[in-house]
């Protein structure tokens, strides 16, 4: 039966972290059961390929591996150094620790969670007093990463990898390819994004991970120019949910109805028995979220959010377009929960 | 194979850990590290298969009797290892997350604020990728202080809050769970008037008292997030949406079991419902990015409601 793979690379880290010396690759051979084995059983290639994949798998879990090009008369050598591998010392007292039992969980992503786990793990074997069970807000914060475009992109921003992948823009029929050299990543209301240079467009670009079709591919090379110190991605994306607008809309509002709209309104006035009249932002996309409120709203002004709203309404009910309104679906990604 | 790297990193924890504890008992060490008893069993079965070199014979003699864990050659190979770059970033991004969630409560933040620093500080050059990714709660925190004091005391809550499917207020007791953020923050109570677990978004609560009532919700079972926080179940009714290339936002909006691509760039995408006249809102939204294709009850009342909602625009009426 082959050697399960869990204990092949716990062999491999305990013999790289118990030497003083560097060790040759026929000398970790001898000493790992499972890579004889593959050696014996497969062949010198097999064994190559094990160890390049294990000794990269123990890099991700953190161990700083040094290969020694002198010391072994020619071939290379290979340790994990004491010094370079301890975890300094970390006094967290009770508090500090219990509130970072809050964080354990957050992760709903397979990957940030297994080394978010890792973490605590080698905090607690590292003496920080963990309590067994905190006394929390009963309060579960959570960040999803459903997208399947998270893991390999955030890899890519921290190796600093250029990217490329199929992607279809809001609105567009059909994806194309983006050649990206990724940032930053920025998780806002449960929805991940990219920022990054466009090597196309020769200029940053912000990307929804939901909107990326297909693998997101590694390619060779560095990055072609200098990642910003600060990469505000949220600023970016909140304009396309409609705030930090600027200009203001006015609305009738059936009294009682349309809360969200009243806790933005700038101004409410009472109207009449039935109606209000409100002063609310007009951002990206509220021409969208308007037309939600169906007969309990009425567009007063400006005109171009008022034939916005007409035109919505018009297809809802079934009538054609009238002549005057032009406007395409631009607006269509508000901030619909 | 991901599993082989978690269990991995979990050993090489476990070694240091087990280290500094002669005989410990297997029930709180699994508790220790969040894992079963079965799966702590699982890893002491392959550590004494491990060592430095399995000619020797120079191999970790760990054993347990099922109850308590014995390492007999206790050596220096279990020093406390450094952070890697995905574990200091993981764990920094959730905790300087959590540490901006509105509503934390104040002693919890600055110590958490402390702890993200100290290990921040232990991290060093692991610690310099958590700066690429960023998260943010919304905040939502105007009833959470009174949904707290309603948890920790045990107390019904009253809310006057904003249906967004019926467009109007509703007024109901209910008996709160939990609280849960992934995005926006949802209380998760037992409803009194529908007798049934519901999930309500702080920003539509507008109004919120906490009563003299004890809090008495029916034992059940945590419910499964991992899909999304609302999970429609399989017996709710089906809706099914076609929507052209700028409709496209609905398939990353509503859990849904099928989109289908269609030869517009558009999708047909189906879901669920537990009341599906809750989606007028976005029958409504779609205007000419989308329609209801079933059920025809819903397309017929967002067709109504946009021809009521003309009547208020006399340009806009046919």
């Amino acid at each position: 039966m082959a050697i399960a793979k869990a204990e092949r690379l716990m062999n491999l880290a305990l013999c790289l972290m118990n030497t003083r010396r560097p060790l040759s690759k026929k000398e970790l051979r001898e000493s790992v059961e499972a890579y004889r084995e593959a050696w014996q059983n497969g062949s010198e290639d097999a064994f190559n390929r094990m160890f390049e994949r294990d000794k990269d798998d123990l890099r991700e879990l953190g161990l700083v591996i040094d290969v020694d090009e002198n010391s072994l008369d020619g071939e290379l050598g290979y340790l994990a150094r004491a010094d370079r591998n301890r975890l300094p010392e970390i006094a967290l007292d009770a508090e500090e620790a219990a509130a970072l039992t809050l964080v354990a969980r957050v992760w709903q992503q397979a990957k940030m969670s297994g080394a978010a786990s890792g973490a605590l793990q080698k905090l607690r074997a590292a003496g920080v007093p963990f309590a067994e069970a905190g006394t929390y807000s009963a309060l579960e914060p959570r960040i999803p990463a459903r997208e399947a475009a998270f893991e390999p992109l955030l890899t890519a921003a921290r190796d600093r990898r250029p990217v490329t992948f199929e992607y279809r823009k809001a609105g567009a029929a059909a994806a194309e390819q983006r050649a990206v050299e990724p940032w930053a990543l920025e998780c806002w209301r449960g929805h991940w994004y990219l920022a990054g240079w466009d090597r196309d467009r020769q200029d940053a670009r912000v990307f929804r991970l939901s909107r990326i079709t297909g693998k997101v591919r590694s390619r060779s090379g560095a990055f072609t120019g200098a990642v910003p110190e600060h990469v505000d991605v949220r600023a970016y994306v909140a304009t396309f949910a409609g705030e930090g607008a600027t200009a203001t809309a006015t609305v009738r509002l059936r009294r009682g109805a349309g809360f969200p709209l009243r806790t933005k309104a700038l101004e409410t006035r009472r109207v009449d028995e039935t109606w209000d009249e409100l002063e609310i932002p007009y951002g990206y996309g509220l021409g969208a979220h308007l037309a939600e409120f169906g007969p309990d709203l009425v567009v007063l002004g400006p005109d171009d959010l008022r034939a916005d709203v007409i035109d919505r309404l018009r297809a809802v009910a079934g009538l054609e377009a009238t002549a005057a309104v032009t406007l395409t679906g631009a607006a269509t990604e508000g901030a619909q929960a | 194979m991901s599993n082989a790297i978690d269990q991995t990193r979990r050993m090489l924890s476990l070694v240091t850990y087990l280290r500094e504890r002669p005989g410990a008992e297997v029930a709180e060490v699994a508790r220790a590290f969040g894992i079963t008893e079965r799966e702590l069993i699982g890893d002491l079965n392959v550590l004494p298969m491990c060592g430095t070199s399995f000619r020797g014979g120079d191999l970790l003699d760990i054993d347990t009797d099922g109850d308590r864990i014995w390492w007999h050659n206790v050596d220096d190979v279990a020093q406390p290892l450094r952070l890697a770059a995905d574990e200091a970033t993981a764990l920094l991004v959730a905790a300087r997350a959590v540490a901006g969630l509105p509503g934390l409560r104040e002693r919890d933040r600055e110590a958490l604020t402390r702890a993200v620093a100290k290990i921040e500080n232990a991290a060093g050059d692991s610690a310099e990728g958590s700066a690429r990714v960023g998260v943010t709660f919304e905040a939502e925190s105007h009833v959470f202080a009174d949904i707290d004091r309603a948890l920790s005391e045990g107390r019904r809550l009253w809310l006057r809050y904003y249906s967004h499917g019926r467009g109007g207020m509703t007024e109901r007791e209910v008996d709160p769970i939990r609280l849960v953020t992934e995005g926006h923050t949802y209380l998760e109570a037992w409803c009194r008037v529908s007798e049934d677990r519901r999930m309500f978004r702080l920003d539509r609560v507008a109004e919120i008292k906490v009563l003299d009532t004890p809090s008495d919700p029916p034992r059940l079972e945590p419910r499964d997030l991992s899909g999304g926080l609302v999970n429609p179940s399989a017996d709710d009714p089906e809706v099914v949406v076609e929507v052209g290339p700028g409709g496209r936002w609905v398939a990353e909006y509503y859990t849904h079991d099928s989109a289908q691509e269609l030869p517009d760039g558009g999708l047909r995408i189906t879901l669920r419902s537990a009341d599906p006249s809750g989606l007028r809102p976005l029958a409504l939204r779609l205007g000419r990015d989308g329609r209801i294709v079933s059920p025809p009850e819903l397309a017929e009342q967002a067709a109504a409601a946009a021809l009521e909602a003309l009547a208020g625009y006399p340009e806009g009426r046919a």
